[in-house]
């Protein structure tokens, strides 16, 4: 008996030195799921790239995987569950308010976390952790982004519309207030609510008001394939700029046939190198292809990945200091586009590294445009 | 006025399925008296049992509707057998079954949310998306004149009409109550996931579908008044119409057009408290 005790105590130690444990809180039932799984993969698919690779300073990468099903109370427990296991690092690709409420333990534990994907403006200015990073691209880039391209255009006469979500009516009163700003007016603000069997009205509307191009803000699937839907029944030809919910590529299916000329902004460029690499070895690895999703995930665990070969140790202090000299290429962005944080700053992604890209057919197409001047 | 005509059509179209969904409570109703806000949820069945069928495996349309038809009525007979007829046998209030069936409700929804994945799934159309207003239109008009022939002119409807005047009597008259109840329930699951596999080519099957069509139904039923068939088309078409050229016509901000038909609601009741049709 007592040298069983002997034998686990030496050898339990030495396996538990093997590993580099790594958190993933994750939503695999929740609103975010269709956010949060291929990310999720993107992960997986990053830790098993590594450990083919021969891993991080000579060990394994081992990921501990929990599912927060976006809600914020279960979330912070399960980031003290994490910590308590030994995670030198937690990635956090649920939903932005759980991601927050995980904080208010990353930063009592002095436990470095990121998010690659996360986009609420407030999660790094809201609490001053310096144990948190977020590279997922921010809401209000996103706006510029798409604007910034809109600008281009010469629009005078634009119609704005959205859906009666929380998200949708905030995207839509920051495109208005973007719009005004340049001078543009809104001929037509339009609302689609949860629930609706139809947009006709509110496209005939619209059309009333003569716009040059149509805005959409509207983040619910369903009721943004009814305006597409209106839109081609009505036989529509303005221009139609949407916001990045359109770059889920959930619309490649249940809104075939409908989505072709309309540019969306998004993060991931499938011309650029780093994105053909990936999507190769993704799909030689699983046999399926990536979406952008999937690039969100992966760039968060190479991040963490490069501080900690940075670091050389798995001490967290030496990884946070790390973390925060990251200077990193990877899959989402533009081209050329880098990851850093330069004078102390905690969000990493540049303000002008996202796309506008249009729908091809019923595929995610080409860039047609770059950043936000 | 071709922008009306356009509008007129697709209002008309809607206001079918809030009738259909409307049908579908009275069905329940008028032998019962059990309000069942379960329908909503029987509808999105229909929808996801049309994204199973004719999307995914492809049957042909006529066979894709038929199953799914009538997978939903042995869904609502079930329901009635498993949740309603327990209750009423051992004398329970009326409250009691329509909160179980608010139960049947949650239960359907997580089954479904479980088994399928989060994001809308698409359905496809019967005839291409111009058509599908006319179809809706069509099968609406068809459905509505069954019902309403099996209520006046067979015995069977007959006996509805009768156990809804008075069970009692009804039942000392000879007719199987459990058999009115147990028909009632299939067939307003059947009528529910019709709305659904309709309106689906449009919204897409969404696990989160069945709430708002089951209210939609429920006011278009309050509109036209629970005593006729024909008083639930009558409803859903009049909501669909005040929501739609309230949104198109009037000038108010886009945000606050949908509590209109709410509003009409309200007065509506307030004039006409027992609908606009009142039973023969």
């Amino acid at each position: 008996m007592k040298f069983l005790w002997v034998f686990l105590l030496v050898f339990g130690n030495a396996f538990a030195q093997e590993t580099i444990k790594i958190g993933v809180i994750t939503d695999r039932v929740g609103v975010s799921k269709p956010y949060s799984e291929p990310a999720t993969e993107g992960v997986v698919f990053a830790a098993d790239e590594l450990n083919r690779a021969g891993g991080l300073l000579g060990r394994k990468v081992e990921l501990l995987i929990e599912d927060d099903q976006s809600r914020p109370d279960i979330s912070a427990a399960l980031a003290r569950k994490l910590v308590d296991q030994g995670v030198v690092f937690i990635i956090s690709v649920s939903l932005s308010p759980a991601t927050q409420q995980q904080q208010t333990v990353t930063m009592e534990a002095k436990t470095p976390q990121m998010t690659p994907m996360n986009s609420a403006d407030y999660l790094t200015t809201q609490l001053s952790n310096p144990y948190f990073w977020q590279t997922g691209p921010l809401g209000s880039v996103q706006i510029a982004t798409l604007l910034a391209h809109a600008k281009t255009k010469n629009f005078k006469r634009v119609a704005l519309i959205t859906d009666n979500s929380d998200l949708g009516q905030a995207i839509a009163k920051a495109f208005q207030g973007t719009l005004e700003k340049a001078g543009i007016q809104i001929v037509a603000s339009e609302v689609v609510s949860r629930g609706a069997t139809t947009a006709t009205p509110q496209m005939q509307k619209i059309r009333a008001a003569n716009p040059e191009a149509m805005f959409l803000a509207g983040v619910l699937t369903a009721e943004n394939v009814l305006i597409f839907k209106a839109y081609r029944e009505l036989g529509l030809k303005f221009p139609i700029h949407s916001s990045y919910n359109l770059s889920v590529p959930i619309y490649e299916t249940v809104a075939k046939g409908l989505i072709d000329g309309i540019t969306f902004v998004d993060a991931y460029d499938p011309d650029k190198p780093e994105v053909k690499a990936f999507e190769a070895a993704y799909r030689k690895a699983t046999g399926r292809q990536p979406v952008n999703l999937t690039g969100y995930g992966y760039d968060g665990m190479m991040l963490i990945a490069d501080a900690i070969r940075r670091a050389g140790s798995t001490d967290k202090e030496k990884i946070r200091a790390a973390m925060q000299q990251t200077s990193y290429a990877g899959v989402m962005g533009a081209k050329g586009m880098k990851y850093g944080f330069p004078d102390g700053k905690r969000t990493g992604y540049d303000p002008n590294g996202m796309v506008v890209r249009v729908y091809e057919g019923d595929r995610q197409g080409r860039v047609v445009y770059v950043g936000q001047k | 006025l071709q922008d009306f005509l356009e509008l007129a059509a697709g209002a008309t179209a809607s206001g079918c399925i809030y009738g259909l969904v409307a049908l579908a409570y009275l069905l329940i109703i008028r032998p019962t008296g059990i309000i069942n806000f379960a329908v909503g949820e029987w509808a999105m069945v229909g929808a996801f049992g049309g994204h199973f069928l004719l999307s995914r495996y492809e049957w042909p349309y006529p066979l894709g509707m038929a199953a799914a038809i009538a997978f939903l009525c042995l869904l609502g007979w079930l329901t009635e057998r498993i949740a309603v007829r327990p209750l009423l046998e051992r004398g329970a209030p009326l409250l009691a079954p329509i909160l179980a069936l608010l139960g049947v409700l949650v239960i359907t929804r997580e089954a479904i949310s479980v088994s399928f994945p989060p994001d809308p799934l698409p359905v496809p159309y019967a005839f291409g998306i111009q058509y599908q207003k006319y179809f809706i239109i069509g099968v609406t008009l068809m459905v509505f004149a069954g019902a309403w022939l099996f209520f006046e002119k067979t015995i069977w409807g007959r006996s509805f009409e009768a156990v809804s005047l008075n069970r009692k009597a009804a039942a000392l008259m000879g007719i199987n109550l459990p058999r009115v109840t147990a028909l009632s329930f299939a067939g307003g699951a059947g009528v529910a996931g019709l709305a659904g596999l309709l309106v689906a080519p449009n919204t897409s099957a969404h696990y989160l579908m069945g709430v708002p069509l089951a209210i939609q139904g429920f006011t278009a039923l309050v509109i036209g008044g629970v005593g006729r068939v024909e008083g639930a088309l009558l409803g859903g078409l009049l909501l669909a119409f005040a929501e739609q050229l309230t949104i198109r016509y009037a000038p108010i901000p886009g945000g606050y057009a949908q509590g209109v038909p709410l509003l009409f609601l309200i007065v509506f009741l307030i004039v006409r408290p027992t609908g606009l049709l009142k039973p023969e």
